[in-house]
């Protein structure tokens, strides 16, 4: 009750005209971060800055907040109806929301994007109002060991279900373990594969290898296509909306996402992109019909889509009451916050409850209104797709190359992102799906931090990594997943062995 | 014709965007030379060669909040992370010496190169402005620990050999420095666990999973506030100015000789014509009084402690020969070299 109380409070002060107006305005920023491939969050908020400096501080604190979580909703955008992910926690909807797209259910794919963003964005928060200080006890008993365990099952279960092809996926997946090791390594202070080029100590930031691989590839494959763009069935307005039958299908898949996202963000990494993974898998595993899976599933869209946004308010939850930023786009806010005077920490909500019950209470708002600005930009984006390929594309090029610079201000990234851009190409022309690539060059670096810390933590024992409680059980679990799958292999082969001898 | 419309508008809008973009970084294209009368009449680069949300980037953001103020133009941070900060300097190194490009500098500039060469050689490269704001490291232990202060560690340290974990902000950093000189100094085993950041190895030290952190003050600086950590000691010479971070004693007042500083300053290319760097240090002094600019740095934990060109490079001669005898007894340097074979 007496948390009602304090949220109701929050409410009257997000509601203020100038507060309600940095959430409308972060809000709108950051749909059009998410929707403009490569244009990158943490960037944009360097960026904006200066510009809060003369702002109230809760005013600015609920504007960065507003693009932060907003980013996520526009994502999916150019991911369903152009295969260009507009970030890198939206590769995952292309895999089925482009499909969609194909089939004419481009506006279907994306109100379900919307409203299924809208969801999880609202359970995220909720979990946040509730559960905060104990959530991040609970994430800090999370320590190197668990981490190399959730990497190692994380990395066999997601490169299983990420691909359609066994060996293609884990062919790839190892590609991006061993791409993620270029760069200056922290645990030994040594550079790595950088062939003496300074920059190449950085690493390859994720949404580079993303942008490139999933974008630029695909802009390459369409421009070398001669695909006749009447292919695209002309949309009804009717069209625009999930069928109920679509609608009853996304339902589960959108709580579910909602939930599982909400746990990943609590973690330290790219929670939202790592969660949108997880949730694909999730939604694949309990389908009645995987097969559906890449041509244009539902579940698929709904699932990652919905997990990304709970993830965002989740990531809140360590740096609101912690102080710890555990990813990029909170290091950033966290700078933003310390800018306007405010240091978020186990202090904050205690001291400063106007600004912390303020700013949650305005996630709430900013939800409702992304659902209202998103919602009719719908039928202008899918109306988008009537512009000729051959405009289109070179601009989303342009935005992309761009965005790419943007992110670290380097020149070196445009090589890259042109060099994965062609790599990419050649991975769709020869059928092998780069995907588990992004999942390894994600979970390899802290498969292989957690290995090493966790083996000092257990004074180098192997063993101290499988008989701690937590790390044990996600050991467990995992080694439960492969063996079930191999006797489903082998159940599958016995029974073609029949077939075959009867 | 509406989409033909609306295709327009689009490539109206990306073009907006991108000229905004083109137009914020054109500051770095920059090669005037300096006799343009009356310096500075464009914006000022300012190279973090850190990522946002870290002690240099916030200097930065404080600094550029009050520029216009004082130096007549606004200053444009750029974050350039990576190799720790070497991208940086390097390409600041490599910049026209013209004023229009400056950066951050921070003790790691003279660390980085005593690990191995790297492409900016400071003393030849690099002017220094002036130095802004001096910081240091906290030794950090969870609340739930009963040491009370280092002598109570290291007697642990004695009676259970092998079994300290402490955790720093990456091999070779500072942090790290900092940690294997305890240890030789106390004649203590005590295990490095690299992170890869502050926040990292206060998570892991919150979670109890390492035994002692060393962190800078501004990650930890509200859960000490709070009593869910406890800081044991600092490396600075004196005890900080801070309320909070005042009640930490240092190492020397517990009879250890450990004193490593972190300071905050700004440089610029070697060669930088008199008159600009003279508008520049009065501009950068002038903010250093500013009232906002102070109660910044006051909650970021850093004190400003202003000192010139001429004494910041003495500083950093005087500190790599420090630095160079601690990484070298540590043993953190041969860490390094045996690896990089």
């Amino acid at each position: 009750m007496e948390i009602l109380n304090l949220l109701l409070q929050g409410f009257s002060i997000s509601i203020l005209p100038s507060n309600l107006a940095a959430c409308t305005i972060g809000v709108l920023i950051g749909t059009l971060v998410g929707i403009l491939p490569g244009i990158d969050t943490i960037s944009t908020i360097a960026l904006l800055l200066p510009f809060s400096y003369g702002m109230d501080s809760t005013a600015a604190l609920i504007m960065f907040s507003g693009i932060y979580y907003g980013s996520k909703y526009g994502g999916s955008t150019t991911s369903i109806l152009l295969n260009v992910p507009g970030e890198a926690a939206a590769v995952v909807t292309c895999l089925d929301g482009y499909p969609m797209a194909q089939k004419g259910r481009g506006g279907a794919a994306l109100t379900v994007a919307a409203l299924g963003s809208f969801v999880a964005g609202t359970i995220g928060v909720i979990g946040l109002t509730l559960f905060a200080p104990p959530l991040a006890q609970a994430a800090l008993a999370f320590g190197p060991p668990e981490y190399f365990s959730l990497a190692l099952v994380g990395l066999i279960i997601l490169t299983k279900l990420a691909g359609t092809s066994m060996l293609k996926s884990t062919l790839m997946a190892t590609i991006g373990v061993m791409l993620g090791t270029i760069g200056l390594d922290s645990m030994s202070g040594i550079s790595r594969f950088t062939f003496g080029i300074d920059e190449l100590n950085r690493g390859f930031d994720l949404s580079i290898l993303a942008m490139g691989i999933f974008g630029i590839g695909e802009i390459l494959t369409v421009l070398t296509e001669s695909k006749d763009q009447s292919t695209i069935p002309s949309l009804r307005f009717r069209d625009l909306y999930p069928s109920r039958e679509e609608c009853r299908r996304s339902i589960l898949p959108i709580f579910r996402g909602g939930m599982v996202g909400f746990l990943v963000g609590l973690l330290p990494g790219p929670a939202a992109t790592i969660s949108s993974f997880v949730s694909y898998a999730l939604e694949k595993r309990c389908s009645k019909n995987p097969d559906q899976f890449g041509h244009g599933a539902i579940e698929g869209v709904a699932g990652p889509e919905s997990a990304n946004n709970s993830a965002i308010s989740a990531t809140m939850i360590p740096l609101l009451t912690l102080g710890l930023p555990f990813c990029g786009g909170t290091a950033i806010l966290l700078s933003g916050f310390m800018i306007h005077g405010i240091t978020p920490g186990p202090t904050l909500i205690t001291q400063q409850p106007d600004l912390f019950w303020g700013l949650i209470a305005s996630m709430y708002i900013g939800n409702i209104l992304l659902l209202i600005i998103n919602l009719p930009l719908i039928s202008i984006f899918v109306q988008l797709l009537k512009t000729p390929l051959h405009i289109l594309m070179p601009l989303v090029a342009v935005l992309t190359l761009t965005g790419a610079y943007s992110i670290n201000n380097s020149v070196l990234d445009l090589f890259w992102i042109v060099f994965f851009g062609v790599i990419g190409f050649f991975l769709r022309q020869t059928n092998f799906e780069p995907a588990p690539l992004l999942i390894g060059i994600i979970v390899g670096p802290e498969l292989e931090r957690g290995l090493i810390q966790g083996l000092i933590i257990s004074n180098g024992s192997i063993w101290g990594l499988f008989t701690r409680p937590l790390s044990g059980t996600i050991l467990t679990l995992g080694v439960i997943f492969i063996l079930y799958n191999i006797t489903r292999s082998f159940r599958k082969f016995a029974h073609l062995g029949k077939e075959m001898n009867s | 014709m509406i989409v033909q419309k609306k295709s327009f508008m689009l490539l109206a809008v990306c073009l907006l965007f991108i000229s905004i973009i083109i137009g914020g970084c054109s500051g770095m294209q920059s090669k005037t030379t300096a006799d343009i009368p009356k310096y500075p009449n464009k914006p000022i680069t300012l190279i973090v060669p850190f990522s946002a949300g870290g002690g240099a980037d916030l200097l930065a953001r404080a600094l550029e909040k009050s520029a216009p103020k004082y130096l007549g133009q606004p200053l444009l941070v750029v974050n350039k992370p990576g190799a720790t900060g070497t991208i940086g300097w390097n390409e600041l190194a490599a910049s026209n010496p013209d004023g229009y490009t400056l950066a951050i500098s921070t003790v790691e500039l003279i660390v980085q190169p005593l690990y191995g060469p790297t492409r900016y050689h400071y003393p030849t490269a690099l002017d220094p402005i002036l130095q802004i704001s001096t910081s240091s490291w906290v030794m950090i232990v969870s609340a739930d620990q009963p040491w009370q202060n280092v002598a109570d560690v290291i007697q642990y340290g004695k009676d259970h050999p092998g079994e300290l974990k402490f955790g720093h902000f990456g091999i070779g950093s500072l942090g790290h420095v900092v940690g294997e000189t305890v240890a030789h100094v106390t004649g203590i085993p005590l295990q490095q666990v690299p992170f890869r950041g502050s926040s990292e190895s206060t998570a892991a030290l919150l979670g109890n999973h390492i035994d002692i952190a060393f962190a800078n003050p501004l990650s930890v600086k509200e859960h000490i506030k709070n009593g869910t950590l406890r800081a044991l000691a600092v490396s600075s010479d004196r005890r900080l100015i801070d309320p909070v971070l005042g009640q930490i004693p240092t190492f020397k007042e517990q009879g250890l000789d450990i004193v490593s500083n972190n300071w905050f300053g700004v440089v610029a290319p070697k060669d930088l014509p008199p008159e600009v760097k003279a508008t520049l240090v009065k501009g950068f002094k002038a903010m250093m009084s500013d009232p906002e600019f102070k109660s910044n740095m006051d909650k970021f934990g850093v004190q400003i402690e202003y000192l010139d060109g001429k004494e910041l490079e003495t500083k950093w001669l005087n500190d790599t020969v420090t630095l160079t005898k601690a990484v070298e007894e540590t043993g953190i340097i041969n860490l390094i070299k045996d690896q990089k074979k």
